[in-house]
């Protein structure tokens, strides 16, 4: 199972999908695409636990992590 | 039957926020998950970690807090420069602690831009007057 991780005020809220499931792709995709759009930052973390910020929604990801743009203060 | 409906929601409030699935329990958690082993063995010893820029290699130290919680390291490892930057939004200091590792270790210069500088003396004095009042209060 597969899961797109969304920081929130509740702390985060996690949407799980199955990677060989065609229409839950597609869904996944479209989430992907709707919060990259609204500015979100998604990141993955490799295999060795190592964190990258990725531009394009990847199916194999095992988790990937949003959070909304970056502001100063 | 009043009495009954405040008490449900004294329990229902109980949990949402003092629960063990309360927000702040769960950013931690949340962090902790999406920390290397040396961050996350330095975050549960001292409530910060440290992290290396991806574009300058520089090393910053975060701290457990929402705001004013990142300070930019010299070579001797004391604090030299302050960085505020935060997501937009309402989130629980894991939340902000982990979007904040992403940006340094991915985004240096971009997340930089954004940030505000301050004193690292103002860190200092923030968690010194922490130090004080946890002694004050008996906590480790």
């Amino acid at each position: 199972m597969s899961a797109q991780i969304l920081m929130d005020h509740t702390g985060d809220t996690r949407h799980f999908f199955d990677a060989d499931d065609a229409a839950a792709l597609t869904e996944a995709e479209e989430r992907f695409k709707r919060l990259t759009g609204r500015g979100f930052t998604a990141a993955v973390r490799t295999d060795r636990g190592e964190v990258t910020k990725v531009t394009s929604f990847d199916p194999a990801a095992e988790e990937t992590l949003f959070f909304p743009r970056l502001v100063g203060g | 039957m009043f009495l009954v409906r405040q008490i449900r929601r004294i329990r229902f409030r109980y949990r949402k926020y003092c629960g063990p699935n309360n927000p702040e329990a769960r950013g931690q958690r949340l962090l902790r998950d999406w920390l290397s082993t040396s961050q996350r063995k330095q975050f549960d010893t001292n409530k910060y970690f440290d992290v290396i820029g991806c574009n300058t290699g520089k090393t910053y130290r975060i701290y457990y807090d929402r705001v004013m919680n990142v300070c930019e390291l010299d070579e001797a490892g004391r604090p030299k420069m302050g960085w505020c930057f935060f997501p937009k939004g309402y989130f629980v200091a894991g939340d902000v602690m982990l979007a904040q590792k992403i940006a340094l270790e991915t985004f240096e210069a971009d997340a930089l831009k954004v940030a505000e500088r301050f004193p690292p003396s103002a860190r200092t004095g923030q968690d010194q007057g922490r130090a004080t009042r946890d002694a004050r209060a008996g906590r480790p």
